[in-house]
């Protein structure tokens, strides 16, 4: 790794990516903590290389944003696994791998199962870690599964949407809040489990087989969901932008004058109102919160009080923009913030400062683009990068096959054979 | 290795000690999946408000107790569980001496105070540090501590705003966002916290140096916001909401789809036109299936409002579990939209992969928690971790941690509570 980053040398070593889009963002983070990724896509390229958006209007697998945003860093080989002639580069590169991802149904991976065990007992530091919609075993261990039917099952949609109609009938359909969410919980927690057992490693010499089921960590996701009903038998009901819960609360989104939104979360503390009201002042807005009256009412009927500051504050979040109300309610100490669309950060000074986005050229569009690559700073600098882009498909067969003591006329002749 | 007759061990953070400053979800999540793997947690906590955790109080509550609450609340025992719990005034000096003893001892800080809430007490990394060079110091915040938003705060769902991505979750306007219906941040930036973690105790394995991670709650979420930030340089054009459409493909049908029952849900999502045919098979073929507009993949995409509308009508009166196994027995990806109790009752999945783990808690009883989602061999991955148990009560191992760790007398111990340090 030539990148410059606190934690890009942490895993030196090398993945060897196999299988579908379900493992890449978890290889994509192993590379950024700076393990080498080799990705094994075969001939036609990874699933991911035909989804958009496309950065050239020919939907050109080699200019899918789709793949470059999960395949940073990565070296690609386009080797066919499933070649019998594949066998003997695969058992090469892979048995100087650290760590072997496989993805995928559960079928396509459970042909190669095997094939690892071979490789473990003859590299027994070899870690394996395979990425299947429910586990290698089970009762629905075969079933078809995409993101959006996997945070259904998983649960996260039952807890997203919009509030019931006054009546409490849902007349609109659970949200899958996009995109690609069920994998990346699992991309997490394989490297979690990947890393743990780089560590366990350190100590016994020895790798690990891991099973990892997007099912079961899609579930463990959803907070007070599954709390609620074993504790209390109580399924939490999904309301609009804000946590489901067993009985209605108060709106979190306000719209502002330059129609967007802020999401103005509330404890309903007398801190929060006091600074709410200073608020509504300092903008001019009409409101009669000091009013005698006001202070009757809350006396009265806390609950109609409730209501009617309520909606003094949807009153203040008209008077202003979005990033204006955001900021001046930081200014105060209130947790709210802006609904921002995700690009906006790239404005921000804040995330700048913090390199919080890595700019990868895209010779096609003749400028670069800038990419996420980091969640965290050392206090000054982002502490994750990649020193390059997505690769075109293929693009390190000739490097990777070399190293591995492959000559160039058998490199070719891999070619000529339909195995790269 | 040292030659013994221990067995091999199978826990990968064995000797490693954290000290748990963190509250809500965010920091006990990633403290959480530390303990799994076998590192020995402890939790400090104390009574005041700025100390005290408030999901220690959230619900679901367990009934009874002794009217504080502080050890029945169903969330916290499901975020807490295989960690030790000591009580410490760190508002107070002699407190704050107790904590340098314990960093003095220990392998990683995670805390998840406001930012520069750790400076005001100078117990801030380049303090700590003197203290252990080695030390691995997690921060977790809302937005980050450098860079110029040092003194915002936020919570989960403030996190999920800035980031963009309450924004990408619903339907398009003029419908508002859906956003989350949940804090996903704090489960995301956990895990996020875990894998930073556990790469830095990798790497100080191997260079024998420690660092500090300052790590964000919003940058997490721009993380996961897939190409949303991408197209919109590429385009120029604001990213918008698609509902439960595919935007990255011509994947029509995709989407949830009424069944039988009261708020009762299945998803379906066709990637190709075999799985097309299979689900107008199992529909029974009505005629709107066999419309020529629906035939190939464009077609589907370019009239998705007009195939929604159908395909609901055609699942209106059919139960959801059904029709998912009808598909799938063909091969289109369905799944019901499963509610928390149909997870925790019926799904025959969680139950044979064994998800729930039942374990005690010192005051409420046995009760199942949430499991680790992979299978290991060689390794012992386990949520009950170390002390084998759910989470620990206010200060339920003070003896273990301050005569044991710290080597403290039964006599110093009391004086200690006494005087409202521990």
């Amino acid at each position: 790794m030539t990148t410059d980053a606190l934690l890009t040398s942490a895993l030196e070593g090398t993945v060897v990516e196999v299988g579908g889009e379900h493992g890449e963002f978890a290889a994509l983070l192993l590379g950024s903590l700076g393990a080498e990724v080799i990705k094994l896509e075969g001939r036609a390229g990874s699933n991911s290389r035909r989804l958009g958006p496309f950065t050239t209007p020919d939907a050109d697998p080699e200019h899918s944003l789709f793949f470059s945003r999960y395949n940073l860093g990565k070296k690609s080989v386009s080797l066919e696994v499933a070649h019998p002639a594949s066998r003997v580069p695969f058992d090469r590169i892979a048995s100087h791998a650290d760590v072997i991802i496989d993805s995928g149904d559960r079928d396509g991976v459970a042909a190669r199962l095997g094939l690892y065990r071979m490789l473990q007992a003859a590299n027994p530091r070899l870690i394996i870690c395979t990425i299947t919609p429910f586990g290698l075993d089970g009762p629905w261990c075969d079933l078809k599964m995409t993101d959006l039917t996997h945070l259904a099952m998983g649960g996260v949609m039952a807890s997203c949407g919009y509030d019931p109609t006054p009546e409490g009938v849902y007349d609109t359909a659970p949200i899958a809040p996009g995109t690609w969410q069920a994998y990346h919980i699992a991309g997490e927690y394989a490297v979690i489990s990947i890393t743990a057992a780089l560590n366990l490693r350190e100590l016994t010499g020895e790798g690990a087989f891991i099973d990892l089921s997007i099912h079961e960590a899609v579930s463990t996701c959803t907070e007070v969901a599954l709390p609620t009903y074993l504790y209390n038998g109580a399924v939490v009901q999904r309301q609009t932008g804000r946590h489901a819960a067993e009985s209605r609360t108060r709106p979190w989104l306000r719209r502002t004058r330059d129609g967007r939104y802020v999401k103005a979360f509330l404890f309903w503390g007398g801190h929060e109102r006091r600074v709410i009201t200073e608020m509504l002042n300092e903008a001019g807005v009409d409101h009669d919160l000091e009013t005698d009256s006001y202070k009757e009412l809350v006396k009265r009927s806390p609950s109609e009080a409730n209501s009617h500051f309520n909606h003094m504050i949807d009153r203040l979040a008209a008077s202003m923009d979005a990033e204006e109300l955001y900021h001046r309610a930081q200014a105060k100490g209130l947790l709210w913030a802006s609904v921002r669309y995700p690009e906006e950060n790239l404005e921000d000074p804040h995330f700048q400062a913090r390199g919080a986005f890595q700019p990868f050229d895209h010779p096609e569009l003749g400028r670069p683009l800038y990419y996420p690559v980091s969640v965290a700073t050392d206090g000054k600098n982002r502490v994750t990068a990649f020193d390059r882009g997505a690769p075109r498909l293929g693009e390190h067969n000739f490097e990777i096959l070399t190293r591995f003591g492959f000559t160039e006329a058998e490199v070719d002749a891999f070619k000529t054979a339909g195995v790269i | 290795m040292p030659q013994s007759n221990s067995p091999r061990p199978r826990r990968p953070l064995q000797g490693v000690r954290v000290i748990d400053l963190t509250k809500i979800v965010a920091g006990p999540n990633a403290t959480r999946m530390l303990a799994t793997m076998g590192a020995e947690v402890i939790r400090v906590e104390w009574h005041d408000q700025r100390a005290l955790d408030l999901l220690r109080g959230v619900r679901p509550l367990v009934a009874g107790g002794d009217g504080d609450n502080l050890n029945r609340s169903g969330l916290f025992n499901n975020i807490n569980p295989g960690k030790y719990g000591v009580t410490l005034n760190m508002a107070l000096p002699q407190g704050r001496d107790l904590f340098k003893q314990l960093i003095a001892k220990s392998t990683v800080l995670c805390e998840n105070y406001s930012p520069g809430q750790m400076d005001r007490w100078e117990l801030g990394y380049s303090e700590l540090r003197k203290i252990n060079p080695r030390l691995i110091y997690l921060q977790i915040t809302g937005m980050g501590k450098s860079g110029t938003y040092d003194n915002y705060v936020s919570v989960g769902p403030t996190a999920q705003a800035l980031s963009g991505l309450t924004h990408m979750s619903g339907f398009p306007e003029p419908m508002p966002p859906a956003g989350w219906g949940y804090s996903y941040l704090d489960h995301s930036t956990g895990y996020y916290g875990a894998i930073l973690v556990l790469a830095a105790l990798f790497r100080m394995k191997r260079t024998g140096l420690g660092c500090y991670l300052d790590a964000s709650q919003t940058e997490t979420g721009i993380m996961l916001s897939g190409t949303a930030a991408l197209e919109a340089q590429l385009t120029g054009k604001a990213t918008t909401r698609y509902g439960n459409r595919m935007h990255s493909a011509d994947w029509a049908p995709h989407g949830a789809y009424p069944c039988r029952g009261t708020d009762e849900w299945i998803t379906i999502a066709v990637q190709n036109d075999d799985q097309w045919r299979a689900l107008g098979d199992v529909l029974g073929a009505p005629d709107w299936t066999r419309d020529p507009r629906f035939a190939n993949a464009s077609g589907r995409k370019a009239n998705e409002d007009e195939l929604d509308r159908l395909l609901a009508g055609a699942t209106r009166l059919r139960d959801r579990y059904d029709l998912m196994d009808r598909l799938q027995s063909r091969k289109v990806p369905a799944g019901v939209v499963q509610k928390s109790s149909d997870r925790a009752e019926r799904d025959p999945q969680l139950k044979h992969r064994g998800y729930f783990v039942q374990l005690p808690h010192s005051e409420i009883g046995s009760w199942p928690v949430e499991g680790f989602p992979a299978r290991f061999s060689n390794l012992t991955a386990d949520v009950g971790g170390l002390p084998g148990r759910a989470a620990p009560v206010m200060g339920e191992d003070n003896d273990y941690v301050y005569r044991e760790i710290l080597g403290l007398s039964s006599e110093e111990i009391a004086r200690l509570k006494e005087d409202w340090i521990i």
